[in-house]
């Protein structure tokens, strides 16, 4: 038995909600996405899959859908397509999750947007890339991640309300808001400090000095930082003392060293040094070494190894998911977290098939 | 009232990755209550910015904006006297919240089992890097440990370039979000079959499915800001120094627009010829004409824009709960409002501020064994 199971779900997929469907799905819950937006066959398999996915032939089907539904995801990135707040204005025990790109009476009301828009406006593309690049946005489509989370997370909110009260209820989600949530630094710094953060590309700058997050190895690439941890510095230098290449970072105090207050052309020298080490071994062995002596390094991961770990697969996360359509399968992230109430999205992209030959949920 | 009213949780976690779970909780009107100690100080309370004096516990407002509308109290978990008292929240909670390293639940006898045994339908919520199974369970990571593992770094950047990090510890920030997601969904299901859960909510793997999409390709490639999918997707310079717009055209429509609105003769849309155009306005008066024709754009933020923008401030994005170190400061709000149980952002808890409330009015515990328990260290 899944976490969600029996609750019904319409999702209007207009990539705002399409996350939080997928989420819902996941969970256990019966969701039917109509898609406004058009198919991305690119993307569809891993955002809809465990979905019934419907075209909107008709606005009477969906309006019937949606009075069926607990709770209805209804993105409004392209504007009212369905009128669904005011079909649902009998339904006191609906769950109606409205989403737009930003506040439905502010300044920005009814602006058009996308992903690549709204992560702008985040400040996130602000600090992401190099110094003397354009800013960079986050891979994949991760403002309407952020948004399609949080309008499950208001769903769920509403269900909760629902088991207290008896009532269901309207929430409104802000696409805007939504991204802009995840970016914890860049308006609390300024508030604070007066710093305007810029780009730093892959560098961390803690005080008045900044040091690497990205090191070349012999096969790929790791993230490690010279921060002020003594025990950790102490770690790796100790290896690279017995590899014959530590150099004059032997002779440092690492207790009585602050790496943040040193002088610039110190740290590239330390770097340097560190760096050569990186170059002369393996990611294996090196992840290796951090994991047994406490560095703090990480392996940088390219997809293949992402979808070859030995711990994700113990963990499950990447499941086989079959096109309905075309036959092929590919392996897909699919649960979110562990539990015990957790058999698993269908792991299938079903064909779409016309909103008033759906028949799966009957009357209510 | 708000969505969580009556709910209770008792919160082990801190920094960041359990904190802004039990945040959104706190803020629909669940009780929490952080237990925390001056013996092993959240980290979040030493993390910047201040309002003054660094070394002030009650002073940052990285710690403030993570933990609105909380309660804390302070109990020392190396101590078995402690412990003792943080079963008795464990027997008052509906959901217990953790994010400590490997075996640190079971070492103090606070695992899933023994938490059963205290409330059998209790809800056990934990956060880590890697998760409680698998080879890397355990896995000790920094901020952006989740980044690399994902796949996340290595696709972040244009084509043959070096990984690229995030700017932020983007782990702590998109796990909380699943944490929250899978607790409500565990109270669903508590609520239908009187059953708890243990739910077991990895970084590495909500860092792997915020960009599933990109794993749907066989290959999946980094493209910097592009999208094939769109006539126009990229970021374009404005009038200023380090200004940029970003504009995204799905349409044939759009593009006609665009090209109108800029002054690009028909069927000339090309990178360059939109980034010589774009120069020369200011991105917020490009913005509303784009957005006044029906072309998707969007200003680059920067911090202070973001803290002064008005579509942020009229949607009530920030809050100023009255807080007695920080003041009228600006908390974030949840993203969403809901018709009858609407959130409220109050401010964060001062440490240990509510001990004698929680252990006192609401445990019923006796009030001058708790005195003496605060001054031998106990709970301190």
């Amino acid at each position: 038995m899944n976490l969600l199971e029996g609750i019904r779900v319409l999702e209007i997929a207009d990539g705002l909600t399409d996350f939080g469907g997928r989420m819902l799905s996941e969970m256990g819950a019966d969701v039917v996405s109509v898609s406004v937006s058009g198919s991305r066959p690119e993307a569809d398999i891993a955002i809809h899959h465990g979905k019934t996915r419907i075209n909107a032939d008709s606005r009477d089907a969906i309006v019937a859908l949606a009075r069926q539904a607990d709770i209805v995801l209804d993105g409004q990135r392209l504007g009212d397509k369905f009128g669904l707040a005011e079909a649902l204005s009998g339904n006191p025990e609906t769950i109606h999750v409205l989403v737009t790109p930003f506040s439905s009476e502010g300044p920005y009301a009814r602006r058009p947007a996308t992903d690549l828009t709204l992560f702008a406006l985040s400040g996130l593309m602000h600090v992401t890339g190099d110094p003397q690049s354009p800013p960079l946005k986050f891979p994949g489509r991760q403002a309407y991640v952020l948004t399609g989370i949080q309008a499950a997370t208001a769903a769920l909110l509403a269900l909760y309300a629902r088991r207290a009260t008896g009532h269901g209820q309207q929430a409104s989600l802000s696409a805007f808001q939504s991204a802009t949530l995840a970016n914890y630094r860049e308006a609390v710094m300024y508030e604070w400090t007066g710093r305007i953060g810029r780009r730093q590309g892959n560098m961390l700058v803690r005080g008045k000095s900044g040091v690497r997050q990205i090191w070349p190895c012999k096969d790929g690439h790791v993230t490690w930082s010279m921060i002020d941890n003594p025990s950790m510095m102490r770690a790796l230098v100790s290896v690279m003392a017995d590899q014959g290449c530590s150099g004059e970072l032997s002779d440092i105090d690492w207790d009585n060293t602050l790496v943040a207050d040193t002088p610039q052309e110190t740290i590239e020298r330390w770097q340097a040094i560190v760096g050569a080490f990186f170059a002369e071994n393996t990611r294996q062995q090196l992840g290796a070494w951090s994991l047994e002596k406490g560095w703090g390094l990480s392996v940088i991961a390219e997809p293949r190894d992402v979808r070859e770990s030995e711990h994700l697969k113990v963990r499950g996360l990447f499941v086989p998911v079959t096109d309905e359509q075309t036959g092929k399968v590919i392996n897909l992230p699919g649960p979110m977290f562990h539990c015990d109430a957790m058999d698993g999205s269908e792991r299938v992209l079903k064909a779409p098939i016309p909103a008033s030959q759906f028949e799966g949920w009957g009357g209510r | 009232m708000g969505a969580l009213d009556g709910l209770k949780i008792a919160d082990f976690s801190w920094v960041g990755a359990g904190p802004r779970a039990t945040k959104d909780l706190a803020d629909n009107g669940a009780t929490v209550i952080k237990i925390e100690s001056h013996k092993r100080l959240d980290l979040g309370r030493r993390s910047p910015p201040f309002a003054g004096d660094p070394s002030d516990v009650d002073g940052s407002a990285f710690f403030a904006q993570t933990n609105t509308s909380k309660k804390s109290v302070t109990i020392n978990l190396g101590d078995r006297r402690g412990v003792e008292i943080a079963k008795k929240l464990v027997g008052w909670a509906d959901v217990v919240v953790e994010n400590f390293g490997p075996g640190f639940m079971e070492r103090i006898g606070l695992d899933y089992a023994a938490l059963k045994a205290i409330k059998s339908d209790i809800i056990l919520a934990s956060v880590s890097v890697a998760g409680k199974t698998g080879p890397m369970a355990g896995f000790r990571g920094y901020g952006n440990s989740a980044a690399a593992h994902s796949g996340h770094a290595a696709l972040t950047g244009y084509p043959n370039s070096d990984p690229h990090m995030p700017p932020l510890a983007y782990g702590d920030v998109v796990a909380p979000m699943f944490l929250t997601v899978a607790i409500l969904g565990a109270l669903e299901f508590r609520s239908r079959t009187g059953q708890g859960q243990h739910l077991d909510v990895s970084q590495i793997e909500p860092m792997v499915q915020v960009i599933g999409d990109l794993y749907a390709q066989d290959n999946p490639l980094k493209n910097g800001n592009d999208d094939p999918a769109f006539l126009v997707h990229g970021v374009f310079p404005t009038f200023g120094e380090d200004q940029w717009i970003a504009i995204a055209v799905e349409t044939d429509v759009q593009a006609r627009a665009l090209e109108s609105a800029l002054g690009i003769a028909a069927d000339q849309l090309s990178p360059a010829a939109i980034a010589s155009a774009t120069a020369t306005f200011d991105k917020f008066a490009l913005f509303d004409r784009l957005s006044a024709v029906g072309v998707p754009a969007g200003p680059v933020l920067d911090g202070r824009e973001i803290k002064d923008n008005a579509e942020l401030i009229a949607a009530g994005h920030f809050q100023n709960p009255d807080h007695a170190i920080l003041g009228k400061a600006n908390m974030p709000a949840p993203p969403y409002r809901l018709s009858r149980t609407p959130w409220s952002v109050g401010p964060s808890p001062l440490l240990g501020a509510n001990n004698r409330e929680v252990f006192v009015e609401m445990l019923g515990l006796d009030g001058s064994e708790i005195e003496s328990l605060i001054a031998e260290g106990t709970l301190a």
